[in-house]
């Protein structure tokens, strides 16, 4: 059984004819890292807010561990699947760095110093300690996509979808995060990368699936051996 | 005369901060293309918005040293004659965007020009078309993917005709047919005389730029041709632009 299973999912966006996407079946598994590619505008990002139910499909149907997606609320999915925007202005709202990194686990009633732990951490390891106190929305675009990034991990989800994660990062910060990730795919947390970023795809995927125009072009299939060529 | 001319440009986003840009001096020649580049949070984009004049006009840190564009000093520059002569594409271009259709957004700045209905429309045309974007026409900005909205603000900037154009990571949403198509708009703009100064992280991507700029913590470590700065592997490693 797949973690995410989608069968034949068609979307619209309102008042489009055109469907965004059309028929796509697709299953997900949690001991691989997943790549999706595809053109500008060929409905990569739709999918993935259709995989958390922040979209519902016009047809087909979502299942999480076989269950239907419908029947979650947002929050069971969100501890579940946790997902990185593709701007990450669109996911930091907390008055301080610290704060945001330590969101998601003080909602979940983790203890403070535990938080405090994976805080210090995160904040560490992706070299924001000395922004801690910062107002998020502050900081540089690749600070902040670091940011969301870390915020996201500290809550150690099953499932991470990461939507451009590289876009502001430079070539260092880019390593970190390949390294990082790969660690969390050792701890059996599946994976799914939204990016143009060929050499950071082909270095992280084992499995690459290209959209066009909304419908499934090729799929590598399960820890296949496609490369991508931008 | 240069183009761009900066010298000794410092900047702090509030009066007693950390400097940002320490004691900038550069310039850049008419026809030339020089990429900034350097670690996330080194100063690349306020470099960008010092240059844009966009901090002289609307932000309230400490700007000192001088810019000047094309002999004139950005400081004595307001709105429309600093945009005739400036044209900055943001990084993120949620905060660029803001008309109903991507027809409109273009038309916005020629239309503040008051310019002729049939100039601008052939404006509007020419710059859809120059980016491959015709299709987007009728859409709304916000509903696009983030590498179509990239390709509409650089279409919004490029309708000005600005004689130096600061592009900040514009092809970082882009796929590999839109990277290429905006390099050939960027070289082709070079070859009419445009001075262009883009900030990138993915330096094979801008292979084609005449001089690399590298700044770290607000300081500028090197100025230099592109294919010696891109060669010296030495220099690049140590200071983590490559891994």
């Amino acid at each position: 059984m797949s973690f995410l299973k989608l069968s034949q999912v068609t979307f619209f966006y309102p008042r489009k004819l055109k469907p965004a996407l059309t028929g796509l079946n697709l299953g997900l598994e949690k001991d691989e890292i997943t790549a999706i590619v595809g053109p500008n505008g060929s409905g990569k990002t739709t999918l993935t807010k259709l995989m958390i139910g922040v979209l519902q499909p016009a047809e087909g149907e979502i299942q999480l561990e076989g269950r239907p997606i419908a029947g979650y609320s947002l929050a069971e999915i969100g501890r579940r699947i946790g997902y990185v925007f593709q701007n990450p202005d669109l996911q930091l709202f907390c008055s301080s760095v610290a704060e945001e990194v330590g969101f998601g686990l003080t909602n979940q009633g983790c203890e403070p110093a535990t938080v405090e732990e994976k805080v210090d951490f995160y904040l560490d390891y992706f070299e924001l300690a000395a922004y801690r106190n910062a107002f998020p929305l502050h900081l540089s675009q690749g600070e902040k996509q670091r940011l969301a990034i870390a915020a996201v991990l500290a809550n150690e989800p099953e499932f991470l979808i990461l939507d451009e994660p590289t876009i502001g990062l430079d070539a260092y910060r880019k390593k970190l995060l390949e390294d990082y990730l790969k660690k969390v795919a050792r701890l059996g947390r599946g994976m799914l990368l939204i990016s143009h970023d060929a050499p950071f795809v082909n270095r992280m995927a084992e499995r690459v699936v290209t959209i066009e125009n909304g419908r499934i072009q090729s799929d590598s299939g399960r820890k296949g051996n496609a490369v991508y060529e931008a | 005369m240069e183009a761009v001319v900066v010298q000794g440009l410092t900047y702090q986003y509030q009066p007693g901060g950390p400097f940002v840009l320490k004691g900038l001096d550069f310039q850049v020649g008419r026809g030339e293309i020089v990429v900034v580049t350097g670690l996330s949070g080194c100063g690349k984009s306020t470099l960008c918005f010092c240059l844009s004049g966009a901090i002289r006009h609307n932000r309230d840190g400490v700007m000192a040293g001088e810019v000047g564009v094309n002999g004139k000093n950005i400081r004595e520059m307001r709105g429309a004659s600093l945009a005739l002569e400036v044209g900055m594409v943001f990084q993120d271009p949620d905060t660029q965007l803001f008309s109903p259709t991507v027809e409109d957004e273009i038309a916005f700045a020629p239309e503040n020009l008051c310019l002729p209905p049939d100039r601008i429309r052939e404006t509007v045309d020419h710059v859809l078309d120059l980016l491959g974007v015709a299709a987007l026409r009728e859409a709304n900005p916000y509903q696009l993917s983030g590498g179509e909205k990239q390709l509409v603000a650089l279409a919004a900037v490029l309708a000005l005709d600005p004689p130096v154009l600061i592009v900040d990571e514009v092809m970082s949403q882009l796929d590999a047919g839109g990277r290429k198509k905006v390099a050939a708009v960027l070289e082709r703009l070079r070859g009419m005389g445009k001075t262009i100064i883009a900030v990138e992280h993915n330096l094979e991507a801008v292979a084609f730029a005449d001089r690399l700029i590298v700044l770290e913590n607000g300081a500028l470590v090197r100025l230099d041709r592109a294919e010696t700065l891109l060669a010296d592997r030495n220099f690049m490693t140590a200071r983590r632009l490559i891994c």
